[in-house]
């Protein structure tokens, strides 16, 4: 599979261009908060036997804060508020964690917001930053600095297209990955069964 | 000063002595404050548990914390990172800020959840749970806790783990934001950290503090932050300083005070520098004395000790004042002895009944007396004579004292106002309301009224144990006591539901009994059942069916386990908190409910009635205002028997009757005087008045002796005269000071001899001389 994927990942968008301007980009992401923004996530895990996909929107409301909500198949919110995480599902108790204990979602968080804040240097600070592919059709590759953030996830990839990201991919330690499919990309059509090569071919897939 | 060469080799020989013994006495002195070192020996269970819970209690060794002063999530991340900054210290058995960690359980702990958890008692580990709990799981990883659960789950699908450390939080659960304790407005941060170190070790308490505020410090380099740290062994911390302190700055004061009283009483310097070194010896000798016959010194008996020095002060400036040019000091010391002796010898006597009270502060500080008064008086007479100048003054020759005397002799002697004086005083203390003694324990170091309040809300609000109340029960073994344990805790959830108390806590919270650990082992399915339960679960769940073989594994283990015991839970980093709910004491184990938020203690009694015949509630408000009282009774003994041994001593030296009740009668009024005062007053009388009482008689009896051996010679009454005036000048002075200190143990000593000094110097005056001092003082002296 990961054979699969490299090569996948050279054939496509790579091949149109050279490296871009990471900065440039990134500072073109940026959107006011507060901002809301469809996902839908696909999460692969080894103890899975098929991909789990949970559907809703993402509110950004500025750095260090983000709302995930849940609305399908069940209903769900999330809270990140600096530190703290708190997760509410209905008829269950509020489970809350502290940010530092899930490396995955504190990736997710700084990318995500520093994306949405179009602030390059936020990004930095914590990843090396890689970007290649052209304005029309790119992909950000970020890989934690901290060696210990590194084990358990590995990089964090970033498709988009022209000023809209589109896929964020974070791999883990455990062999699984959480895709999230963002904007448009959400309501995509998933086929079954659902694999993260389609998924792979379809974030790094140029306009119809 | 004599500077002739064998004086100069004795004041180098005696200073370097003096040094010499300095060293080595500070060089392993230990200063204890446990307050139970002032305490008798307790003679009831409660008093017994009493002692032990004052110094070694769980609640006696809680911190409580809280950060102010920055935005809420700036707060619970100073929190987080204080506890992981404190996680290993040595000087905390466990810092918490609430936060639950899944680290916390070692891993050999691991299996026994499915023991130690309560599910079992209730839900069965059937098809249709495990399915129920597996989609829950799913949901679990598709949310952003995912990732983390993800590794935990291949082994525990039910998330038993997480529901034991849950059992396990404070029942009284914190307001919390972002994770963490809050107060209920949500601008402080809580946490709550047990030092390893008892209450009243305040040297090992303030490394803890200094750590927790070193470690606070670095997470607050801009210092807008502010930490608060509360609790007993704080409050002892900063008793200990702040009295410290004032003890330095008023020992300075009197200093001072005292060698420009010397100056101005001798006019010259070497009187000042030779009466230093009887003093210095006084010190030193006690020191040493105490330290050889005990562990530590009390730092009570140190600052109590040092207030000797008003009455070691007295002895150098007698002969001081008694020295004239032309006469031999030696001489002089010899006429001054055998008042001098009387004196020393009837306070050291006094003060020797103390060695048997029973109460080893109180041993201590006899001890430090006797040894500093008879160094004092000793020196006085072998050493410092060769050191004084034969030249300078005679007092004898002072116009101003001669004229003072005669004022004085003058003055009417209203013998008749001693019999009123004591109905009014017996008057005051019969009729004047109030308590005549104090049985607070807390009030002899009391912490500031502002800091208690401000203890009591952050108890509150975090539910920390109350200080009060504890209900106590003694076992042979440690699974009777979980059992009863057990047994309490469905009466005790009531009570929480009525709103008597806000919690509880308790062994068997964290340790359930044998017993119910192997029923709930009993509840665990074989190997094949759990299988073919799993496999039906899994059914319609997006899980792999083989990724739960460690589950299978873990609950077969379980079915065999020896159920946990508090020995080995003890072992682990969980271990301490329950060390303290339940310790083995001499082949007995004594486990204690802890109360939060307690409402009605009526009701708790009630508890304790049912609770079985091992079972206590310790009121610990009352067993220490019991112990206090009894701490009193043996004072009362050792003084009635003090005062019996002074009337024999004075009776021995002056053999007649007239004589003695003349020098004892202004001594046995100032006492009953200052009863009087001080509970006219409103003061309720505590340990160190009845202490500083006996200081004040001492010098009351030293004035009396040295009225009543002044002969008919004009010039030796000025030299009394002389030697009483600056004696009592500079106790008073040096008392005065001690009356001024916010700090109640000193101020009541300071206080009590204050008004003793004066009491004793106007009554010596007025009924210690026979009515016509000129023709009625004889030639009679005390024997040696």
């Amino acid at each position: 599979m990961l054979a699969a994927t490299s090569l996948l990942i050279q054939t496509a968008p790579r091949a149109r261009a050279a490296e871009l301007d990471a900065a440039a980009l990134i500072q073109r992401l940026a959107r006011p908060a507060p901002a809301t923004i469809d996902f839908a996530e696909v999460r692969f895990s080894a103890l899975l036997k098929q991909p789990l996909i949970v559907s809703g929107t993402l509110g950004y409301a500025g750095p260090a804060t983000l709302d995930r909500h849940v609305t399908r198949p069940y209903r769900e919110d999330t809270e990140i508020r600096g530190e703290s995480v708190r997760v509410s599902r209905e008829g269950e108790p509020v489970r809350s964690f502290a940010l530092k204990r899930a490396p995955e979602l504190s990736g997710l968080l700084t990318a995500f917001t520093a994306l949405l804040a179009g602030d390059h240097d936020a990004v930095g600070r914590e990843f090396d930053v890689a970007a290649t592919g052209d304005e029309a059709l790119w992909r950000i590759k970020l890989t934690p600095r901290d060696a210990r953030v590194r084990k358990r996830v590995p990089e964090i990839d970033i498709n988009g297209r022209r000023d809209l990201p589109r896929c964020f991919t974070i791999a883990n330690d455990n062999g699984g990955a959480s895709v999230m499919l963002l904007g448009n990309a959400a309501h995509l059509e998933l086929p079954q069964p659902l694999t993260r090569e389609w998924l792979e071919r379809e974030c790094a897939s140029p306009d119809a | 000063m004599n500077r002739s060469l064998p004086a100069i080799a004795l004041l180098i020989g005696w200073t370097l002595v003096l040094a010499a013994l300095g060293w080595y006495v500070q060089k392993d002195l230990v200063v204890g404050t446990d307050l139970r070192l002032f305490l008798p020996s307790p003679t009831t269970p409660q008093q017994r548990l009493l002692l032990e819970e004052i110094g070694e209690g769980p609640a006696s060794r809680i911190l409580v914390a809280s950060i102010a002063g920055a935005a809420p999530e700036i707060l619970a991340d100073t929190s987080r990172a204080l506890v992981a900054a404190l996680g290993g210290s040595k000087n905390f058995s466990i810092v918490t800020n609430g936060e639950m960690s899944l680290d916390a359980i070692p891993d050999s702990l691991l299996s026994y959840r499915y023991l130690l958890s309560p599910t079992l008692d209730t839900q069965p580990l059937d098809a249709r749970y495990l399915h129920d709990q597996l989609r829950a799981r799913a949901e679990d990883l598709a949310s952003p806790a995912g990732a983390m659960l993800e590794p935990l789950l291949p082994r525990d699908p039910t998330l038993e783990l997480l529901r034991v450390l849950q059992n396990w939080q404070p029942m009284h659960e914190p307001n919390r934001q972002f994770d963490v304790w809050f107060d209920g407005k949500g601008k402080q941060a809580l946490l709550i950290a047990e030092t390893s170190a008892p209450a009243f070790d305040p040297d090992r308490q303030r490394a803890a503090i200094e750590e927790l505020q070193r470690a606070f410090a670095s997470l607050n380099s801009d210092g807008t932050m502010k930490l608060t740290v509360s609790g007993p062994g704080a409050f002892s911390v900063l008793m200990e300083g702040r009295t410290r302190g004032e003890a330095q700055a008023l020992g300075t004061a009197a200093t001072v005070g005292m060698i420009v009283l010397l100056l101005v009483a001798y006019r010259r310097v070497g009187p000042v520098i030779v009466s230093a070194l009887p003093l210095a010896s006084a010190g030193i000798a006690g020191l040493l004395a105490v330290s050889l016959l005990f562990d530590a010194v009390h730092g009570i008996t140190l600052a109590f000790g040092f207030t000797l020095i008003g009455v070691a002060q007295d002895y150098p400036m007698h002969l001081l004042s008694h020295q004239r040019p032309g006469h031999s000091p030696l001489d002089a010391v010899r006429e001054l002895w055998p008042t001098l002796a009387t004196g020393v010898a009837s306070t050291c006597i006094a003060y020797l009944t103390f060695m048997f009270s029973g109460v080893v502060g109180l041993a201590q500080l006899a001890c430090f007396t006797v040894a500093s008064l008879a160094a004092a008086g000793l020196t006085t007479r072998f050493l410092l004579p060769h050191l004084i100048d034969t030249a300078g003054r005679d007092y004898g020759q002072s116009e101003f004292l001669g004229r003072l005397w005669r004022r004085i002799a003058s003055l009417p002697r209203p013998l008749w106002a001693a019999p009123v004086l004591v109905v009014v005083c017996a008057a005051i203390v019969a009729f004047v309301p109030g308590s005549l003694w104090e049985n607070d324990l807390s009030k002899l170091t009391p912490v500031p009224r502002e800091l208690l309040l401000q203890d009591q809300q952050l108890r509150s609000e975090l539910g920390t144990p109350d200080l009060r109340y504890l209900l106590v029960i003694e076992t042979g073994s440690s699974e009777q006591a979980l059992t009863q344990l057990e047994a309490l805790d469905a009466p005790l959830r009531k009570l929480v539901e009525r709103g008597v108390i806000a919690g509880y806590d308790h062994a068997a919270r964290y340790v359930p009994t044998a017993a119910k650990q192997q029923a709930r082992q009993a509840k665990l399915p074989d190997d094949a059942t759990l299988t073919a339960t799993l496999q039906q679960a899994l059914i319609d769940t997006p899980f792999r069916a083989d990724v739960f073989t460690p589950f299978l594994k873990d609950v077969q283990e379980a079915r065999t386990l020896a159920p946990l015991s508090v020995e080995k839970l003890r072992d682990s980093p969980l271990g301490a908190s329950l060390d303290l709910l339940l310790t083995p004491r001499e082949r007995k184990f004594t486990a204690l409910v802890t109360f939060a938020g307690v409402e009605d203690p009526q009701a708790l009694r009630q508890l304790a009635t049912t609770a079985g015949s091992n079972a206590v509630l310790l009121d610990l408000k009352e067993a220490s205002d019991s112990l206090v009282a009894q701490q009193r009774t043996r004072l009362l003994w050792s003084l009635s028997l003090a005062s019996v041994l002074l009337v024999a001593v004075v009776a021995i030296a002056l053999r007649n009757t007239r004589r003695v009740i003349r020098v004892l009668a202004p001594m046995a009024l100032t006492t009953i005087v200052l009863v009087a005062v001080l509970h006219g007053c409103g003061v309720p009388m505590t340990l160190f008045h009845l202490i500083a009482l006996i200081l004040a008689a001492g010098l009351g009896l030293d004035y009396a002796l040295f009225f009543e051996h002044a002969s008919d010679d004009p010039h030796e009454q000025r030299r009394t005269l002389h030697a009483v005036l600056v004696c009592s000048g500079s106790t008073l002075m040096v008392f005065a000071l001690l009356a001024l200190s916010s700090l109640p143990v000193l101020r009541a000593i300071g206080v009590t001899v204050t008004l003793g000094v004066i009491s004793n110097f106007v009554l010596a005056l007025l009924l210690t001389r026979e009515s016509d001092p000129m023709a009625g003082l004889k030639h009679e002296r005390p024997a040696a």
